[in-house]
């Protein structure tokens, strides 16, 4: 038993002695190679980002090219250790064909994750910021701060809504107004508020006010305009700001809902009922009124107390 | 005429698109009053009038002046102005507004 293994460590250090070097050195070119493999595809990977508009193309072609470079550096290790290297070259070939032929043909049906490190995704009910992807969870920065690990399984299921895939977002106020005479004032009053931001682009399309709706006692008012995708949510809370305090200014009256409450006055039956019967049965006695078809009672809190 | 050609007349003579937005301010300093904005013209402005107009009401609050002998650091005449350093109406009042106002 000691014996073998003494052959064994002797074989070893033999070994070490006659291919050490060559052995550190395809160690270091694998090591090498792999880091520079690796500063290589980020750059590449910036670039593509922003050259490639077809997302899907520029994945395929990113994957091709590290397919490629991967073989020739482990072929080159592969060499550096001794093996035969027309027979590499063949293999290397062969490899790196079947493997692009692969990705080109089943990248499409390769299920992926519609978003990147760093995008805001809304999923399901949950919106955040993605902070890291593994294979088995996402995880997920909540903008009240809560980090949230969310199955893949579960986005794959759900859907995503990828507030980066596009760069801008529209905004959208709706304004309820009182009177029709204030309509067009109110447009362009509005209009006005959101050509004047900075925040405001002209494409895809200009900055508009649409007449909605007329209900409810109103008529509704629907500013629409296109902004970054970073500045969507200031930019809306601080132009209906702006629009709020212009129509305030301007003297243009906003609409609110209202509901309007009848309140019909007490009967001397409707008192009986209610319990006071000895009232009821006097001020019948002092009206004369009997029994008859009544208002319907819709409150027995004294009219002064409600809102009309 | 077509719609496009139409639509650069608009831009260029309706409502002026603002580019950017600065606090103007004097501060002062070794004994005098010194002109000085925030961000400074070097950095980019600020893209939102609502959040500079906030700007400069917190430094306006935050430096009052006391109404006798200015102070080391006292903010005066501050002012909201454009890209071209154009004075801007403040959105809330729709008026010319400087804060902290020095009386002359």
């Amino acid at each position: 038993m000691e014996s073998s293994m003494v052959d064994r460590l002797t074989r070893a250090g033999s070994m070490l002695g006659q291919h050490g070097a060559e052995m550190i050195q395809a160690l270091l070119i694998l090591v090498l190679g792999l880091v520079a493999l690796h500063w290589l595809m980020r750059r590449l990977k910036t670039l593509f980002d922003k050259k490639f508009n077809n997302r899907a193309r520029a994945a395929t072609v990113f994957s091709c090219i590290y397919v490629l470079l991967l073989t020739s550096i482990l072929a080159t290790t592969l060499v550096q250790l001794g093996v035969d290297s027309s027979n590499m070259i063949r293999l290397v070939i062969i490899v790196s064909l079947i493997a692009i032929a692969a990705i080109i043909l089943f990248r499409p049906y390769i299920p992926t994750l519609p978003f990147k490190v760093g995008n805001t995704v809304k999923v399901g009910d949950l919106l955040g910021k993605i902070e890291a992807t593994t294979l088995v969870h996402t995880r997920m920065r909540s903008f009240d701060g809560k980090t949230i690990f969310i199955p893949n399984e579960k986005i794959l299921r759900d859907f995503v809504i990828n507030y980066h895939v596009t760069p801008t977002r529209r905004l959208k106020i709706d304004i309820p107004i009182r009177h029709v005479k204030d309509l067009l004032k109110t447009k362009q009053l509005l209009e006005g508020i959101m050509v004047a931001d900075p925040r405001v682009q002209k494409t895809p399309a200009r900055p508009v006010v649409y007449t909605l709706n007329l209900l409810e006692g109103c008529v509704v008012l629907g500013a629409r305009c296109w902004v970054e995708n970073a500045k969507f949510w200031v930019a809306q809370c601080e132009m209906l700001e702006k629009m709020l305090l212009k129509l305030d200014r301007e003297g243009i009256a906003l609409a609110f809902r209202r509901k309007a409450i009848r309140v019909f006055h007490e009967t001397p039956l409707a008192l009986a009922q209610l319990g006071g019967a000895a009232e009821g049965a006097a001020l019948q006695a002092e009206t004369g009124s009997g029994p008859g078809p009544q208002p319907p009672l819709m409150s027995a809190v004294p009219p002064e107390d409600l809102e009309t | 005429m077509k719609i496009a050609e139409s639509m650069k007349i608009i831009d260029a003579k309706w409502v002026e698109k603002q580019e950017g937005f600065r606090v103007q301010f004097k501060r002062y300093s070794d004994g005098a009053w010194i002109a000085d904005m925030v961000p400074p013209e070097e950095a980019a402005a600020l893209d939102s009038d609502v959040t500079a107009w906030r700007l400069a009401w917190k430094l306006a609050q935050s430096t009052p002046l006391s109404g006798k002998e200015a102070e080391e650091g006292d903010m005066a005449d501050i002012r909201v102005v454009d890209q071209n350093g154009n004075p801007i109406e403040n959105y809330a009042t729709g008026e010319m507004d400087i804060l902290n106002r020095l009386v002359d």
